[in-house]
């Protein structure tokens, strides 16, 4: 009720809600310490490429959550996406593969993107099943189909585009970060500087707000699962230039980074909610400390428990942080 | 006489069994402050739906500035040029101010939004229309109840076609404080020759602030009164009320015996240093408008919300209630105003929902006895003539007065004997009223101690033996409705009069 | 009002889609797959798909009772595997009786619970949050222990240990006895104690149970805990089937439970997850993979499928819960 709120309570609230950013930067400067080698440009470099399909994916999780509201359940949340992109990577190196032609394959796959993607809009915004069910529900779906279309096989790709945005340079770096960065840029463009994109979260910021100026937030919901698909489909193709291929079982773990760095995003975001470069910047750091951990010698296996109990660090904070507020 | 800027004439609009507007008028000059006061169901809050399009009069028309509209869209009446600044905030919480004012009608280029331009604009509009500086980088979740509400009015004003501006309840959420911040910028509005008119429980802002003032009462307009000074409060009262006290209330022959409950300068959120005691067979009245801190109190005492300092008493023993199960375990038991979201279960049967605190009772080893439990909801349900008589029937679909009884008739199946009544007939018809009060009586005879807390003058006068009064997060006055009237109870409530020397609280 | 005698033609088939949509549906997958391939409804098919469906429905149980508390839990596989691992490792490490070592896998799985219950009452995470972070905890638990994700068999197990997935008694396959046995233990506990009455009102209506002074969080750390410990008597069964401990072989089921789940809410006339209804969304689910296996598909088209028609139902569930 009171507007003011002590300044002591809010710098309190300040540090909660940077918390998380604060483990981060301790466990990097611990790599940094353990493996010297660890920061130099090369490795910038890596942590970069092998990023590229997760950044891809947050930036279409970031969409579906900005439009839909950071309830993990009710709001907006898109687990499908990792099953879009394996999807679309197993459509394309099959058709490659069979040499039926780039476009063609190109074509196949978005067409399946965008059936996954307007698939969930209906469920969700049609259908009224909650975001989370209807996403984890189609994300079993999708990677049924694509281990139906690649025969659970690896499958691999030495086609010249692909070869292309795995090793080409330009100026020194790598095409696929140029492509990435200039995709980043332009859904940056579309969600923070375009009006779309202010009406977008303005129904995920509050539904009532939004109808009350005439804006659908349902409407802007669907569009954003088909946006989200969308860059599923385009990180396909990373998925197949990071792995000269496609394999079975990328999607588990691109699920769990994406959730990771979407909502670590959310920390970094001087807004304190879900943002495009939050997200973008918590998948670097995720890829980060994974390779970090890795040249330090860490167990491969043991990635998953510091990843997950991560996960929990940067929710709990965030409840902690937001039942300060309240 | 110049040409009014608004008028609505002879307004008529009626739902299934209320004729919720009977030829009502209402006329605003142009530049003018004008109050619109009364009572809740008067017909305040209908002739604004309908001046907004949003419900369809049946009869009656509506002119601006000596237009003709027809018919009364949102689209007709916003392209007229008449903007409402609704009482809920409804602001994008992480959206900044510029975007939030702009939000639906942003500034945009060939390269994007001109996000520059439009947070420059928003605070040229802040600081010269409305007399407030705010940043407009900063988020709407930062700013305080009173800053969003001039973003609010902002919003609705920035594009400068506005004309009229309605004002529904504007300060209810605001402390004391920054009342004033919001009744400046109003009235550098009205100098900008905006009208406005200003829909308000608290007479004394509308004595304040208006120029002219209408009142409504059973869906009419009773009374304008054109000299609007500090005087006007006992004028606008006996209009507003304008009745004698419903014949619905039970004769007051309790008596009390020992007290049960003692707050001594309870402070929590929204309110501070409240004392009171309640005695056995009492039945206690607290009023207050939104924002008066009542409810946050009723809160407190139920473990809803937290106390910040002060002390309580239950039984003359210090207790401290952290939980509603804490509260329970005490002998409190809360029927709560939000009947529909706090108090049943709605998609659970009248039975289940009745049987919810006294489960335990009814169980062999943890496995409900349904046959019992059903015996005793159907008890309490002709005990406390709930109708439909069936058990089996869903809460949801039950009217209002039938739902409150079926809280009521939970807690009764247990043996509390501290009762916290939340505006108890809100949404019930006057036939469930009178019998919901005289239930509330039987409680008070058999040795319970009740505390009403209502925002219904009729109903605190006609049931309580006394009254506290509160404002703003204060209790300001105590009443003994046996000597004073509904219209004491109004204009210390809402601010019209200030309590008289000595009339102070005892602690 | 002539038109009050004969409803619309569109209302009348939406009120029969309403009341009976899916138990249409039901009967046309049956008929589909009887007619092609008799064997479908032999007797003897009839045993394989309640059998098949044993330990997904233990699993089920357990979310049906999260889903009851107003929750969801994306860790019981995890349960079920930590069930499988303590057990294996109870009786090949320590040589352990069959009892012990059941009861060592039911305390294992339970801790998976514990964890869900500190992270959802205590620090207030939300319940998808904290059960998917379990689950990658828990996976990742799994593959250091395994060092890698192989799997731990262990051949001479104690015969009552083996009888838990290959007795029987009077012919009916032991698992489908202890699945039944908690199905009914659930049903007691969830549609006629107390404590369900308890669990449904906290489920529906979260502010109006706590104002009517339902201890909320002393019942969600029970539940936690009770459906880990349920998912960990799944673990116990499919370890006894196959003599071995396969690392995160949980997962495949966190699906089909879900949906069994949501798909027997939809059934249920007031949409309230129940236990009836978990028992009839396994046996859809049985009844699509059984009869899907007779078609002869291959196993990835299979899996496909499957998906698929898991995605139709929930979204024909869910249609017709809102059009009633």
């Amino acid at each position: 009720m009171s507007a003011t709120i002590p300044p002591r309570r809010r710098a309190l609230e300040q540090l909660v809600g940077f918390a998380p950013v604060l483990i981060f930067a301790g466990m990097l400067v611990h790599i940094g310490i353990q493996a010297p080698g660890f920061v130099s440009l090369l490795t910038l470099g890596l942590v970069l490429e092998q990023s590229l399909p997760v950044v891809l994916v947050c930036i279409g999780m970031s969409i579906v959550v900005m439009a839909g509201g950071e309830d993990v359940v009710a709001g907006g949340i898109d687990l499908s996406i990792p099953a879009t992109t394996v999807l679309a990577a197993g459509i394309l190196a099959q058709w490659l593969a069979a040499d039926g032609g780039f476009v063609m394959a190109c074509l196949l796959a978005l067409g399946a993107a965008l059936l996954v993607g307007a698939t969930n809009a209906a469920l969700v915004a049609w259908i009224g099943l909650t975001p989370l069910l209807a996403s984890l529900a189609m994300f079993g779906a999708v990677v049924g189909v694509n281990n139906m279309v690649t025969a659970s096989r690896r499958i691999n790709v030495d086609h010249p585009i692909i070869l292309w945005l795995r090793d080409a340079e330009i100026a020194g770096i790598a095409v696929g970060i140029l492509c990435v960065a200039a995709f980043g840029l332009a859904a940056y463009h579309l969600l923070h500087r375009t009006r779309f994109g202010l009406h977008l979260q303005a129904g995920g910021g509050s539904v009532e707000a939004a109808e009350m100026v005439g804006l659908s937030a349902r409407r802007h919901l669907a569009i954003a699962f088909l946006l989200a698909a969308l860059t599923g489909f385009i990180a396909g193709f990373f998925v197949l230039a990071r792995g000269s291929g496609s394999s079975p079982g990328v999607e588990d773990n691109l699920m769990l980074e994406m959730v990771l760095a979407t909502y670590l995003g959310a920390a970094f975001s001087p807004r304190r909610v879900v943002t495009l470069w939050g997200a973008v910047l918590g998948a670097l750091l995720v890829g980060a400390i994974t390779i970090g951990f890795k040249s330090m010698g860490v167990n491969v296996f043991w990635l998953g428990l510091i990843k997950g109990a991560l996960i929990l660090t940067v929710v709990a904070f965030a409840a902690l942080a937001k039942r300060g507020r309240a | 006489m110049t040409e009014a800027a608004l008028s609505l004439q002879e307004i008529v609009k009626t739902f299934p069994g209320v004729r919720a507007l009977d030829s009502a008028s209402l006329t605003l000059q142009p530049s003018e402050i004008h109050g619109l006061v009364g009572e809740n169901g008067a017909g305040k809050s209908t002739i604004i739906k309908v001046l907004a399009g949003i419900y369809t009069p049946d009869s009656g028309q509506l002119r601006i500035a000596g237009q003709h509209i027809h018919p009364i869209t949102p689209a007709s009446v916003h392209d007229a040029g008449i903007r409402f600044i609704h009482q809920e905030l409804h602001l994008v919480p992480h959206f900044t101010v510029a975007e939030a004012i702009f939000m639906g009608q942003e500034l945009a280029g060939p390269f994007g939004l001109r996000k520059g331009q439009m947070r420059h604009r928003a605070e040229e509009f802040l600081h010269d229309r409305l007399g407030v500086t705010i940043h407009g980088n900063r988020l709407v979740r930062d700013l305080g109840t009173a800053e969003r509400k001039l973003v609010q009015i902002a919003r609705a004003l920035i594009d400068g076609q506005a004309k009229v501006v309605v004002f529904d309840e504007p300060t209810a959420p605001l402390a004391s404080a920054e009342v004033k911040t919001l009744m400046d910028a109003i009235f550098r509005l009205k100098q900008q020759e905006i009208t406005i008119l200003y829909v308000s429980h608290y007479l004394n802002e509308i004595m304040g602030i208006c120029d002219r003032v209408t009142v409504f009462r059973n869906g009419r307009n009773v009374a304008v009164f054109d000299d609007v000074d500090d005087a006007l409060g006992p004028k606008m009262i006996s209009a507003m009320v304008g009745r004698d006290l419903d014949d619905i209330y039970p004769a007051r022959t309790r008596s009390f015996a020992e007290t049960v409950m003692t707050l001594d300068k309870l402070t929590g959120p929204g309110f501070e240093d409240v004392s009171l005691s309640l005695r056995k067979g009492e039945i206690l009245g607290v009023a207050g408008l939104i924002g008066s801190g009542r409810e946050e109190l009723v809160d407190t005492l139920y473990g809803l919300a937290r106390a910040k300092g002060g002390t309580l008493h239950l039984h003359g023993k210090r207790a401290r209630i952290r939980t509603p199960s804490d509260a329970i375990a005490q002998g409190v038991v809360l029927v709560p105003r939000d009947r529909r979201n706090d108090g049943l279960v709605l998609p659970m049967t009248v039975g289940e929902n009745i049987t919810l605190a006294t489960l335990d009772e009814d169980a062999t080893f943890g496995v409900e006895n349904r046959a019992h439990a059903r015996t005793r909801a159907a008890r309490k349900v002709s005990e406390l003539d709930i109708r439909p008589a069936n058990t089996g029937a869903i809460v949801r679909f039950l009217s209002g007065g039938n739902q409150q009884k079926v809280v009521l008739a939970r807690w009764l199946a247990r043996d509390a004997d501290i009762f916290v009544l939340d505006e108890p007939t809100v949404g019930v018809d006057i036939g469930a009223r009178a019998e919901i009060y005289s239930v509330v009586n039987r409680l008070a005879q058999d040795g319970a101690g009740v505390l009403v807390s209502s925002s219904d003058p009729g109903e605190l006068i006609g049931l309580c033996d006394r009254i506290l009064v509160m404002l703003r997060g204060r209790v300001v006055a105590e009443l003994d409705p046996a000597r004073q009237s509904m219209d004491d109870l109004i204009a210390l409530s809402t601010g019209a009069t200030n309590a008289p020397q000595g009339q102070e609280v005892p602690v | 009002m002539s038109m009050a005698n004969s409803p619309p033609m569109k209302d009348r088939i939406r009120g029969i889609f309403v009341r009976f949509g899916f138990l249409l549906i039901f009967a046309g997958f049956v008929t589909f797959f009887a007619a092609w391939n008799p064997v479908f409804l032999q007797g003897q098919n009839m045993l394989n798909i309640v059998e098949g469906s044993a330990v997904l429905l233990i699993l089920a149980l357990g979310m049906t009772l999260i889903v009851a508390t107003g929750g969801i839990d994306l860790s019981v596989g995890i349960a079920l595997d930590f069930g499988a691992a303590f057990a294996i490792v109870a009786m090949k490490e320590y040589d352990a009786g069959w009892v012990t070592a059941a009861c060592a896998g039911v305390a294992g799985g339970s801790l998976v619970g514990i964890m869900n219950a500190i992270l959802v009452v205590g620090l207030r995470v939300s319940p998808f949050m904290a059960t998917i972070g379990t689950f990658f905890i828990g996976s990742s638990v799994q593959r250091i222990f395994t060092n890698g994700g192989g799997p731990i068999s262990h051949r001479r197990m104690p015969d009552g240990f083996r009888e838990i997935a290959m007795g029987d008694v009077m012919g009916i396959p032991l698992e489908v006895i202890i699945a039944a046995t908690l199905a009914l233990v659930y049903f007691v506990v969830l549609e006629m104690s107390v404590w369900g009455r308890r669990v449904h009102a906290m489920g529906m209506q979260r502010p109006a149970a706590i104002v009517a002074g339902i201890p909320v969080s002393r019942i969600l750390i029970v539940a936690y805990i009770v459906a880990a410990a349920t998912c960990a008597v799944a673990g116990l069964i499919g370890a006894a089937s196959i003599r071995m401990f396969t690392p995160l072989a949980g997962f495949s089921y966190l699906l089909d439970a879900i949906a069994a789940v949501f798909i027997g809410a939809a059934l249920h006339p007031r949409g309230r997850p129940n236990v009836l209804g978990t028992v009839a969304g396994v046996l859809f689910l049985g009844i699509v993979t059984n009869g899907l296996n007779l078609m002869g598909l291959n196993f990835n088209t299979k899996d496909a499928l499957s998906g698929i028609i898991l995605v139709a139902a929930l979204a024909l569930a869910v249609a017709q819960r809102k059009l009633r």
